[in-house]
């Protein structure tokens, strides 16, 4: 098989991999808000129980909770596995980087002055217009960096649903590569992945730019 | 607003028997106060006496434990019970406050950091930015409506916060420490606003380590520690011939 049907081949699983990508940054971003913001319930309860469920989305592989998802409620249930995977995959990469967004967000959000939650109180900003307008805004602009970060890293472990076998890029490249006992279908995998990101990074620095016009 | 009024009176602010504990430590043990309106009240005392936390209090940033709050006579807080949030929500309108550091939104012009706040009262818009510009001029800050807080100095910032305070035209304006956190050389600056305020009839209470800025600005001065207040009066009777030894003892560290 030459390289060029090789890039071809492999450009076919590319919309897959976006999907997983867009999807999971569609779903995980605002998730990631709701569990913070439970995470820092004043109830114990919820917060203790949303700590819990964060240990376990950190502390297990990715690879183990795609499975789980995917295949989980085939063997709890003896339900039929989705015909099609790409939800199954979007929802276990949602739920695993929410955890991760959702403790990116808590540390921003503790990081914002009691005094400005103070002084929009005393100016007469409801609950929600302070959070709206005075402390999300500057939670975003000190966590830009490590969203970046997860960001770029989601690109990268989008290959992981290879495990669950969807047929995005690197699943494809796999394939070839088992097939034709080459290692070329990984290097352009590689390079792949690598385009990605310097997208993904131009993208974020103009956002990061963007909210450069204070301090 | 509140059911209960009191109408014999006319100060702006009463308070009677405030009480605030953190844990163990009790911090305001029966504190009494009334601003009488047009008047400057400077709070005076050494740090931990409990001014701040007056203030804040007052503006209920902390929730006092027992005592009564009156604004024009009307209760916020009854023998420690307060008025509904709704009501709070209305008394909060009444007064304004200036924090020591501060505590503008960095994330705001100038211009908006002043504006916000009114016009999510539901006020005109057109009316809000020109009385806001009339408050920069005010203040001295004419030009630097498109600047950030981060573009100013500390001075300068504090002026921006008195505008952002002045802009819901409270009846009664709180300054916990205005010039603590500034240069020497920035403190005249704000000093003199808070003058300009004063000869125009604002009601204040300041609470303050300036000593002779307290002595020529205000109608009454009050001087706390310990959480309670230990001497109170005629500026030039408080710092001219004070009766406290305490009041005294504080007076001469700050002439050291």
């Amino acid at each position: 098989m030459s390289l060029m049907t090789m890039i071809v081949k492999m450009s076919e699983g590319l919309g897959k991999t976006c999907a997983i990508f867009f999807l999971t940054v569609l779903f995980s971003l605002p998730l990631g808000m709701i569990v913070a913001l439970l995470r820092m319930s004043k109830n114990k309860i919820v917060s203790a129980v949303t700590r819990f469920f964060i240990t376990i989305l950190r502390g297990t592989p990715l690879m183990l909770q795609l499975l789980a998802v995917t295949y989980g409620p085939y063997y709890l249930f003896g339900a039929g596995v989705a015909r099609n995977k790409l939800i199954p995959v979007v929802i276990a990469f949602s739920i695993n980087y929410a955890a991760y967004f959702a403790e990116i967000y808590r540390g921003g959000i503790e990081s914002i002055p009691v005094g400005q939650y103070e002084a929009a109180t005393v100016l007469g900003y409801s609950k929600f217009q302070t959070f709206m307008r005075i402390i999300l805004p500057q939670v975003v602009k000190r966590i830009m960096p490590s969203v970046t970060n997860e960001i770029v890293t989601l690109v990268k472990d989008t290959s992981m649903a290879f495990t669950v076998s969807y047929q995005e890029m690197f699943t494809i490249g796999k394939q070839i590569a088992n097939s034709q006992t080459s290692f070329m279908p990984f290097l352009v995998a590689g390079v792949f992945y690598y385009v990605f990101n310097l997208i993904v990074d131009r993208v974020m620095g103009r956002i990061e730019k963007r909210l450069d016009y204070y301090q | 607003m509140a059911e209960t009024t009191k109408n014999e009176t006319t100060a702006i602010l009463e308070i009677r028997a405030l009480q605030k504990s953190f844990g163990a430590l009790s911090v305001l043990k029966d504190i009494s106060l009334d601003v009488e309106p047009g008047n400057v009240v400077s709070i005076i005392g050494p740090s931990g006496s409990g001014k701040s936390t007056l203030l804040r209090c007052a503006t209920f940033l902390e929730t006092a434990d027992g005592g009564d709050i009156l604004y024009d006579g009307q209760y916020a807080v009854k023998q420690g019970v307060y008025a509904s949030k709704a009501d709070l929500a209305k008394f909060r309108t009444r007064f304004g406050l200036v924090f020591q550091n501060f505590n503008l939104f960095p994330h705001y012009s100038v211009m908006k950091n002043i504006s916000e706040a009114p016009l999510l009262h539901g006020q005109d818009k057109a009316e809000v930015q020109e009385y806001a510009m009339s408050l920069l001029k005010k203040m001295g800050l004419e030009g630097k409506e498109n600047a950030y807080p981060c573009q100013l100095s500390g001075g300068q910032q504090q002026r921006v916060a008195i505008a952002r305070a002045l802009a819901l035209k409270p009846e009664i304006l709180f300054f916990d420490e205005p010039t603590s956190a500034l240069d020497p050389e920035l403190t005249g600056e704000v000093l003199k606003v808070i003058r300009q305020l004063a000869e125009e009839k604002m009601t204040m209470v300041v609470v303050t380590h300036e000593m002779p800025f307290a002595r020529a600005v205000s109608n009454r001065v009050i001087f706390m520690d310990g959480g309670v207040i230990v001497e109170q009066g005629d500026p030039e009777a408080v710092f001219g011939d004070p009766q406290q030894e305490r009041t005294k003892q504080f007076l001469r560290n700050y002439q050291r």
